[in-house]
């Protein structure tokens, strides 16, 4: 009797234990389908749902907070999802959170997720439809992709060749190999940073000096600030206004001594008369000038005759050879 | 000739299996109960299998585990692992090894038993003395089978999970915790539920295959061994037979 009631101790415990993980299945399950626990709606409107079925997972900024209820076609161009989403999220999701559909992993199933808005929107309720994103087409990624990959094969080909030239040319290795460029270079650099510091000193330089002339110092601070040059420099202007007057005074007389020749020649008086107007002056003059080119008219001849003497005549003749081979070469 | 009489004897047995139900269902739902017996029944019948169908659920999940692994590595969803293995387990290697193992375990012992007294006439003594041996011998027996098959089914799946575990963890490192929140995680009702729900009928047919042969056991100990053989042999295929009906009837439900 005792044994008896030992095995059915036992045969309770097997079986219930059985129902146990049962049940703790059912329940595990049901949890994640939000079955347990009170739950509100929500929904969204999108314009392509791309496969997602009623049980799909609803997440929060990743974390698990319900499940999709149902999906309804409104139209021809919005799909109603609902949601069920878990009550302890009412405190959390606003009115412009935003759902959009993605996939769990690369190959997973669709999931919502949901991301908080920008703003802060009052909390969601029971029925709200909340903001939805455009999903991202995989399609239009992978066409999207397959044009890339066309522009990638051309930049490998264009790559491929550019790296043949460069393999292909003994300059740039020889460039590579040189082992004194290096050293060039950095001296190049050391020149360079040298030349830099010079033009640094030289701005400081030309700082102080603009700073200098700021001050009044220098013939160009002088120049510019010292108030007894300005004063000089005026009465200079003035000085010379003076001698422009007198120069004004000068050229009055000179053209009044101009006037006195003209009435002179105009007259027939004076001297300036006698130059320009005399004719006996002229004709003299004009033998004068007819003596002179008798004159040197004889000293042609005398020269001619100096030409052909034989003292000089080697050197003419040797003359004339040397401008007669001149010409030809040009 | 061989076919026809094949047939036939296939056909009969279909027939006399068909009435022997309908009998069990008229005769072994109706009060009064052998509820002592049917107690004693559960005990041998579930508890005391446990621990063989325990030990051949766990190597069935380590094995499953270990050979599944090179091709989810191949494809890069080691860590899918849990998962798929969960889904394999609950969904169809659970019931069915459970059910087998179940078969060729109670099965025979149920079809040796009956045989035997009937061998020995107990059961024409019984009916003498006016105890109804169909209520006594096989409604508690059947049904003893049928509700008991489920539970092993469910400890079964939990230990062979669990096996899996630790085949998981062989080549990575999988926390307890992670591990079944990824079992969960992907399993649905329409995993559990269907397999639950065939595990009975499973139970059924282990019991009242077991029965029937040993109920209607030829003369002499040869007929004893043949009823608890051909107890196991029809148990065994009628199981995949239900699973193939089962598997047709969630796919056209949609789970």
């Amino acid at each position: 009797m005792a044994k008896k009631i030992v095995n059915s101790v036992r045969l309770g415990v097997f079986v219930l234990s059985g129902l146990a993980f049962l049940i703790l299945l059912l329940f595990m399950i049901g949890r994640n389908k939000s079955l347990f626990g009170s739950t509100y709606l929500l929904k969204a409107k999108f314009e392509n749902v791309q496969g997602l079925i009623p049980g799909n997972n609803v997440r929060y900024s990743g974390i698990q907070a319900g499940t999709v209820k149902n999906i309804k076609i409104v139209n021809d161009t919005t799909i109603e999802v609902s949601m069920m989403i878990d009550t302890e999220m009412q405190d959390i999701i606003r009115k412009d959170a935003i759902a959009s559909i993605g996939i769990d992993g690369i190959v997973g199933n669709k999931v919502i997720n949901i991301v908080p808005g920008k703003e802060h929107a009052e909390l969601a309720e029971e029925g709200d439809v909340i903001f939805s994103k455009k999903p991202i087409d995989t399609d239009a990624i992978l066409q999207k992709l397959s044009s890339t990959n066309n522009d990638i094969s051309e930049i490998v080909s264009g790559l491929k060749l550019t790296v043949q030239r460069i393999n292909s040319s003994t300059a740039l290795w020889e460039l590579l190999n040189d082992e004194t460029l290096p050293k060039e270079i950095r001296q190049s650099a050391v020149n360079l940073r040298l030349t830099t510091s010079r033009a640094g000193m030289m701005a400081n330089d030309l700082h102080t000096i603009i700073a200098d002339m700021k001050a009044g110092k220098g013939s160009v601070g002088i120049l510019l600030k010292d108030t007894t040059f300005a004063y000089n420099l005026n009465e200079a202007v003035l000085k010379m206004n003076k001698v422009g007057s007198q120069a004004d005074r000068l050229t009055n007389d000179i053209g009044t001594i101009v006037k006195g020749i003209q009435e002179d020649v105009s007259s027939g008086k004076g001297p300036a008369n006698a130059f320009l107007k005399d004719s006996v002056m002229v004709k003299n003059l004009n033998s004068s000038i007819d003596n002179l080119r008798k004159g040197t008219d004889s000293f042609n001849q005398n020269m001619e005759a100096l030409k052909s003497s034989f003292l000089l005549r080697g050197y003419f003749k040797r003359k004339e050879r040397e401008k007669e081979s001149e010409k030809p070469k040009e | 000739m061989s076919i026809k009489s094949d047939l036939r004897s296939f056909l009969t047995l279909n027939g006399e299996l068909f009435r022997f139900s309908l009998r069990f269902f008229r005769h072994g739902l109706n009060p009064p109960f052998e509820f002592s017996e049917f107690l004693k029944q559960c005990y041998v019948i579930g508890y005391k299998s446990l621990p063989l169908i325990g030990l051949t659920a766990f190597i069935m999940g380590l094995v499953l585990t270990m050979q599944l692994r090179p091709s989810m590595a191949d494809y890069g969803v080691e860590a899918q692992l849990p998962a798929i293995v969960a889904i394999a387990v609950i969904r169809e290697v659970g019931p069915v090894i459970t059910a087998l193992i179940f078969a060729g375990k109670i099965g025979s012992s149920i079809g040796a038993e009956l045989g035997s007294m009937k061998v020995t006439e107990q059961i024409d003594a019984m009916e003498v003395s006016g105890t109804n041996p169909f209520k006594y011998l096989v409604a508690t027996r059947v049904l003893a089978c049928t509700l008991m098959l489920p539970v092993l089914v469910m400890l079964g799946d939990a230990v062979s999970l669990y096996g899996a575990y630790l085949g998981v963890n062989i080549h990575s490192n999988t926390s307890f915790i992670l591990y079944w929140t990824q079992v969960f995680d992907n399993l649905v009702f329409g995993d559990v539920l269907p397999a639950f729900t065939k595990s009975f009928f499973f139970g059924f047919a282990v019991g009242i295959i077991g029965c029937y042969k040993g109920y209607n056991s030829s003369k002499g100990t040869e007929g004893v061994g043949r009823s608890a053989n051909s107890a196991v042999v029809v148990s065994s295929v009628l199981i995949f037979v239900i699973d193939l009906l089962a598997v047709q009837v969630t796919d056209i439900l949609g789970y």
